[in-house]
């Protein structure tokens, strides 16, 4: 079994893979890449060589390949000692072309060329654009640059070797103060006095690597943080992990006490505080609240996650369908050909053969003639604005269990077995109960760990009806917003989930039924 | 003895003629006729709820491609009107004049409800035909080979696993925006990957009835594989199969609506786009007409194509012929 499991789950992380590699292959690839800038209004505002110095400077934002000016160049040479500033400023005035450069110039974009060409770099230069011989047009000026198309293989490695990542004390560059990790029993967060314990570092990402807190699970960590790519247009600079799973809603004010000793109310999460690196000195209010570079936190907010939107409303949903749709079906296989049969066989019908979308709005409809809130509002207190959502989620499910089962109880009634059951004069209760239902719903059992996890993965139709802050509707929005990033993100987590729910379903099957086994020898 | 078999009437040579034994004769099966057609048509219109439905069925087909080719048509023709917007049955009807073009009212453009449903209503229906046809062509074929070859069903089960994965959405996105979202890239989109869940439910269905003890006696006897795919397999698979074609329909149907409303759907005027454009009206006190039309209409078209299907699927089973 051990074996076998193991065989299920590195085939599954190989199909995962593959999948993320042809989702990066359809976007990156086949898809126009110029049609980013459709919705651009910058992009539009801009004319001559500045327009195409945008456009490249957008695709890297965007993912798609690796574009390196050549001042950059410079001044990361500068970094590296090997030339000194007043080189750089006169290296880095190239001409309106080429045989205008000055020699020092010509010198240093010799080497910048040969140096990219030989990393498989593309160079473009761009001359300067003229309105007349003596000004350079609008946008015009002459522009030096490389770049090169980032490669799938590439493009893979980088993706998934970044996925899960560990914190340590050597992780950001120059750091203030000595680095190492400092173990504290009353965490300064609280004002240094209450006991909490807590693991500081320096020199690491994240300040607090370990921590209590009064939410739950009430111990968190930082060590370890899950990567699935970072966003562009849908929620800038924030990765999809966190952009699914990060509170929204309203700010939590509550007093805190800064690394200063300030005391003010405000929505900081002191816990989340970041490395960013020189911070401190730029602005004065960090200067105010924090002692060193760690400033980049992260706030407290009212209500859930748009994973934890989802999950609440699909678990639900979930729980209903099962409650409700399991014991139809089993009244409908009972009273075959009698008229709850009937019924039940009309609202299977109903909702199989409908658009969803044209039943989600008459139950939207029905719902509002009833009273019920129509629109989620994450403020409000109100629990009865969960009910038409889930109801509509529920509904569906509900009918596709009933079919199931309902087919699966008639398949096994006429059974051998079930005829010498009745033979040896058991109930008609005692033979549905004990024999048919435990062998019909053992096809309905594999199905749970797929609902349960696809609750997180959120419902696009029911969530857009009822302006759930949902994480169903993230791809959509990635999509219309040519958000890579978030495209691969979800992928990888619907991917992920659904390997897994396959897998949970054979195995809570074979836990069920005791006469399926997985491993060869049993056969 | 002899008095009881007088009062038959009969003579001594007919009471006891000598028969022959003839091998012809011992090889004749004395049942009734049964062509399996006929039965299915029997069986399928013997429930008087099919004959309804038909008659609906008739009427949408009839409707969706004859009527539109006899009107001509213009979504604008009234953009300029604006008295003539979003009006309900009874008030469009008195401002146009009382023919069938405005007893469903006026949309948001102006344009005629019931003219603007049956133009969409035959742009959806001959998606929903043609991909069912392609899909469940293929889907058929490559299931049947799936569930008959050990090499295939390792290549096959691969790739389902990976195209599975793929969010089905993200396909249809990136088709739409590589070319525009015309009638035959909409086809393409939902037949590239769709017919793999077809076959896969063919695949399950072949290898259940593969092993069964008359195939394997059919095997022993000699027949070719070929053979009993066609003949032994392939009318088994009858009423499973039209029963799928049943669930098929509404689900192209439903999904062209659903992309519709994502905003990813046709760029001509289909089923799924009005009922996309129309949202608005059914937030919009007193224009909820014209956006429940369309919805109604969609909703008819699938349920009575899916009853049909599926009670043409169940007519189809010989098991219920006797």
């Amino acid at each position: 079994m051990a074996k076998y499991l193991f065989k299920r789950i590195l085939h599954g992380l190989v199909s995962i893979v593959i999948v993320v590699g042809i989702v990066m292959i359809m976007i990156y690839s086949i898809m126009d890449r110029n049609l980013i800038f459709a919705k651009d209004n910058t992009y539009t505002h801009q004319s001559n060589n500045t327009k195409i110095v945008y456009k490249y400077q957008k695709w890297e934002d965007y993912g798609y390949l690796d574009y390196v000016p050549y001042a950059d160049y410079l001044l990361e040479l500068v970094d590296n000692g090997e030339i000194d500033e007043e080189t750089r400023s006169k290296a880095v005035a190239i001409g309106r072309t080429e045989d205008q450069d000055s020699e020092i110039v010509q010198q240093y974009v010799k080497q910048f060329k040969s140096y990219y060409k030989s990393q498989g770099y593309k160079i473009k230069r761009l001359d300067a654009k003229m309105m007349n011989p003596k000004k350079v047009a609008d946008g015009g000026n002459q522009q030096l640059f490389a770049y090169k198309d980032v490669s799938l293989a590439s493009r893979l490695w980088k993706y998934f070797s970044n996925i899960i990542t560990i914190d340590n004390i050597n992780k950001v560059e120059d750091v203030e103060g000595k680095r190492g990790l400092t173990f504290t029993l009353y965490d300064p967060v609280y004002g240094g006095e209450k006991f909490s314990p807590a693991i500081i570092g320096n020199g690491t990402t994240h300040k607090y690597l370990l921590y209590f807190d009064s939410k739950f699970p009430y111990i968190h960590q930082n060590i370890v943080t899950i990567n699935l790519g970072t966003s562009y247009s849908v929620n800038f600079g924030m990765d999809v992990f966190n952009t699914m799973t990060r509170a929204q809603g309203s700010y939590v004010k509550s007093t805190i006490t800064y690394p200063t000793g300030l005391t003010e109310e405000s929505a900081d999460d002191l816990h989340s505080a970041t490395y960013m690196r020189h911070s401190l000195e730029t602005s004065r209010v960090y200067e105010a609240r924090y002692t060193d570079d760690y400033t980049n936190v992260d706030t407290v907010k009212a209500n859930k996650s748009k994973i934890g939107f989802s999950f609440i409303i699909g678990i639900l949903a979930t729980i209903m369908a099962y409650v409700l749709g399991v014991p139809l079906g089993i009244v409908m296989a009972r009273k075959k050909d009698k008229l709850v049969d009937k019924i039940g066989t009309f609202y299977i019908v109903f909702i199989m053969a409908v658009p969803s979308l044209a039943y989600i709005f008459l139950f939207k409809a029905i719902g509002g003639k009833l009273g019920l809130p129509t629109t989620f509002n994450m403020e409000s207190t109100n629990k009865l604005m969960y009910v038409l959502p889930i109801v509509s989620l529920a509904l569906p499910q509900i009918g596709n269990l009933m079919k199931w089962l309902r087919r699966y109880m008639i398949d096994q009634m006429n059974s051998d077995y079930v005829k010498f059951a009745r033979a040896g004069g058991l109930t008609e209760s005692e033979i549905f109960r004990k024999h048919i239902f435990k062998n019909a719903v053992i096809p309905i059992v594999q199905g749970v760990p797929g609902a349960v996890l696809g609750a997180m993965t959120g419902a696009i139709i029911t969530e857009r009806v009822y302006v759930v802050p949902g994480a169903g509707n993230l791809l959509t929005e990635a999509i219309s917003k040519y958000d890579n990033g978030v495209i691969v993100g979800v992928t990888l987590f619907y991917a992920l989930l659904t390997v897994t729910s396959v897998i949970l379903g054979d195995v809570l099957m074979a836990l069920v039924d005791p006469r399926i086994s997985f491993s060869t020898k049993d056969r | 003895m002899n008095n009881d078999l007088s009062e038959f009437g009969l003579s001594d040579e007919e009471l006891f003629s000598h028969v022959d034994h003839s091998e012809l004769e011992s090889e004749k099966i004395t049942a009734p006729r049964y062509s399996y057609w006929q039965s299915v048509f029997r069986v399928f219109f013997k429930k008087k709820i099919n004959i309804f439905i038909l008659v609906v069925l008739a009427i949408i087909i009839g409707f969706a491609y004859l009527y539109p080719p006899l009107i001509e048509y213009d979504k604008f023709a009234n953009l300029l009107d604006a008295s003539a917007k979003h009006l309900h049955p009874l008030p469009a009807m008195q401002k146009m004049g009382y023919n069938i073009h405005w007893i469903l009212g006026a949309g948001a453009a102006g344009q005629s409800t019931f003219d603007a449903i049956w133009v969409g209503s035959r742009i959806s229906i001959s998606l929903a035909l043609i991909c069912a046809a392609i899909n469940m062509t293929v889907g058929v074929i490559a299931g049947a080979l799936w569930g008959f070859s050990r090499k295939v069903e390792i290549f096959m089960m691969e790739l389902f696993n990976i195209v599975y994965n793929v969010p089905y959405l993200l396909v249809c996105a990136v088709l739409v925006m590589l070319f525009t979202p015309s009638f035959w890239v909409m086809v393409f989109a939902f037949t590239i990957t769709q017919w793999l869940s077809i076959a896969y439910f063919i695949r399950t269905q072949v290898i259940i009835i593969r092993d069964r003890e008359y195939n394997l006696a059919s095997k022993c006897l000699g027949t070719s594989t070929v053979k009993i795919a066609i003949k032994n397999i392939l009318p088994f698979m009858t009423s499973v199969i039209v029963t799928l074609l049943a669930t098929e329909i509404p689900y192209y149907i439903s999904m062209e609506v659903f992309l519709s409303y994502v905003g990813l759907g046709l760029s001509d005027m289909s089923l799924g786009r009005l009922i996309y454009e129309a949202e608005s009206a059914m937030v919009t006190p007193g224009w909820g007409f014209e956006f429940w039309s369309p919805v109604a209409v969609a909703s008819i078209i699938a349920v009575v194509l899916y009853v049909a299907g599926q009670n043409l699927g169940d007519a189809s089973d010989p098991r219920t012929h006797m």
